[in-house]
């Protein structure tokens, strides 16, 4: 399965391999996948900006991402949860209470929509220590904010909750009776001396029935499969007031001597249900195994050995089969109502269009040659920078100032927004060629600024540098690299005619009289 | 070690190592599998690098002596 993961700091090691990432905090750019998920971890502030305005801004994201999606695939979210925070006043609960409301509208908003799966981050950290859910030095190496030693663990959990919602839940639930639904066995003990209700492991039972019972409501199918006289379990419903399943809670019954598996297929047969959207629960280890064997599309989780494991039991049975198990009559009611709040409340910032949403960054770009300051970060990008990278070539410090001596330029693209400065964020060198024709070298964004709309402004001012300069026509090359297709068309786009193309190389050409002198960025 | 150190560069940059090895030569060798690499490295031998020893750890070599170097501290 291929995912898409939006993000907002370095994930690499959390996602398997195969998995493609947007730039940082960019929704522009979506590619082809199975499944897209949403990922944002907050920033790790030292103070100044509100988390309230951070989380708003998730929100209108979150929105423009889910009607951009293709349909039908799944979204997977994550809700939030600080990894770090600095609280100045000891009374200071904004930042939680903030989280609190930006994880409850999550929940509100994953209901209103049947593609939008919700997974509690919580549920994941939680299990660790604070002092180890962020390793600084990574963090201050690469972005990494999520500590990367515990990539393998939340891969795992991940991998679980996703094929949770992949495998479907199930749909009917399979019980035995004796030492299953009640401790004792009826033949021997009587229809009043099971053990149900009342002191251990009565109790212990009460409550797993009551959970079932629970479970019958919410949509699944119940049905009993056990080897017993049937006048004795009749007995029980009659006249046993602790029994909390009753026959009407029961779509389907089968208690006889006859082998379970085949009444399992009977009964699949009559409820008009596959037998693999079945799961079967049984005290008796001989009775699983045969299920099993002869019905392999069967779920048979084993049975705990003491009563007192049951609610665990049955937590983990309705984790692993029944969860996702949502909309039934009642709860596409529910959701019209979660709809209506949704839309109510929570997207007063969101965004018509993309557009307005780059409007509303407020970016601001800054175009300089590169000089003694930042040839070094010049460089730097150079070698680091592979999504957004025409022509992948590497260069040191030494190579940025010869190109400078030989009548090059190295400009230098500087962004801020909103949010804050991205510092030196993009690279175009440019080398003249003869009197009339310069080549653009090399130009490249790093994706964290990526999808804002300022790839073309870029090229747009470099052009037009190169135009004052005198130059008449300009020379651009794509070279395909492991991880740069996203860049593939971008001279097409920006107007240049392709001269020469091979698997290894696209060349282009543009006359530089056809570019206006305008700058409308 | 040199052998446990061939595997797990083996295996983070899903290719075939020789002895001369390094970041310059190895295409998939990029910032993001660097860190891979570290990180493998600081899981397999139970050390933690500094940032400026993960800069210079561009090759068989260094790696090799930079974890030499923490095992005698």
């Amino acid at each position: 399965m291929s995912l898409f993961v939006f993000r907002n700091s370095t994930l690499e090691p959390f996602f398997e391999s195969g998995a493609i990432f947007s730039g940082y905090g960019d929704i522009s750019g979506i590619s082809e996948a199975d499944a897209y998920v949403w990922f944002y971890l907050l920033p790790f502030e030292t103070g100044g900006r509100k988390m309230q305005e951070i989380l708003n801004d998730y929100r209108a994201r979150l929105q423009l991402v889910q009607s951009r999606i293709p349909a039908h695939h799944p979204l997977y979210v994550f809700t939030i949860h600080p990894l770090f925070l600095l609280r100045w006043e000891n009374s200071d609960f904004s930042t939680m209470q903030a989280v609190e409301e930006f994880n409850q509208f999550l929940a509100e908003w994953a209901k209103a929509d049947t593609a939008v799966k919700l997974f509690d981050f919580r549920e994941f950290i939680l299990h660790y220590p604070q002092t180890m859910w962020v390793d600084w030095k990574y963090y201050f190496l690469s972005g990494m904010q999520l500590n990367p030693r515990l990539a393998r663990d939340f891969r795992e959990w991940f991998a679980q909750k996703a094929g949770a919602v992949l495998l479907r839940a199930k749909k009917c639930l399979v019980l035995d009776l004796d030492n299953t639904l009640w401790g004792g066995i009826v033949g021997e003990d009587g229809p009043q001396g099971i053990r149900i209700g009342g002191d251990y492991p009565g109790n212990a039972f009460a409550m797993f029935q009551e959970s079932i019972r629970e479970l019958g409501r919410k949509g699944v199918i119940l049905a009993v499969c056990s080897k017993n006289n049937e006048n004795d379990v009749r007995e029980v419903w009659k006249n046993n007031p602790s029994m909390i399943l009753r026959k009407e809670d029961l779509a389907a019954c089968r208690i006889n001597w006859e082998n379970k598996a085949d009444n399992i297929r009977s009964m699949a047969q009559e409820l008009n249900i596959g037998l693999d959207s079945m799961v079967f629960v049984d005290d008796n280890p001989s009775e699983r195994e045969l299920v099993k064997q002869m019905l392999p599309m069967v779920e048979v989780p084993d049975f705990p050995t003491q009563p007192y494991l049951l609610p665990a039991f049955f937590e983990r049975l309705l984790e692993q089969y029944f969860q996702a198990y949502a909309l039934t009559g009642e709860d596409l009611q529910k959701t019209v109502q979660y709809r209506a709040n949704a839309e109510r409340t929570a997207f007063r910032s969101g965004f018509a269009d993309m557009r307005e949403y780059i409007a509303s960054l407020q970016i601001r770009m800054q175009i300089t040659e590169a000089d003694m300051y930042t040839i070094p970060r010049a460089a730097q990008l150079t070698r680091k920078t592979n999504q957004f990278n025409l022509t992948t070539r590497r260069y040191s410090e030494q190579d940025i100032i010869r190109f400078r001596e030989q009548g090059g330029h190295v400009f230098c693209l500087k962004v801020e927004d909103r949010f804050g400065d991205y510092g030196i964020t993009g690279i175009a060198i440019t080398l003249k060629n003869d009197l009339h024709t310069a080549v653009i070298d090399s130009f490249l964004m790093s994706c964290r600024i990526l999808g804002k709309g300022m790839e073309q402004a870029f090229l747009k001012y470099v052009l037009n540098a190169l135009k004052q300069e005198g130059f008449e026509q300009v020379q651009a090359s794509y070279i395909p690299a492991a991880k740069n297709s996203q860049a593939e068309n971008f001279y097409e786009q920006a107007g240049f005619k392709i001269t020469a193309q091979s698997d290894s190389q696209k060349k282009y050409c543009l006359s530089l009289a056809e570019v206006k002198l305008d700058m409308d960025i | 070690m040199r052998q446990q150190i061939k595997d797990i560069l083996s295996l983070t940059l899903r290719s075939e190592i020789a002895d001369d090895c390094s970041q310059r030569n190895c295409h998939n060798w990029d910032s993001l599998n660097h860190l891979n690499i570290v990180i493998a490295l600081e899981e397999t031998f139970d050390i933690s690098f500094e940032p400026e020893e993960i800069a210079e750890m561009t090759d068989i070599d260094t790696i090799e002596f930079f974890i030499l170097k923490k095992r005698q501290a």
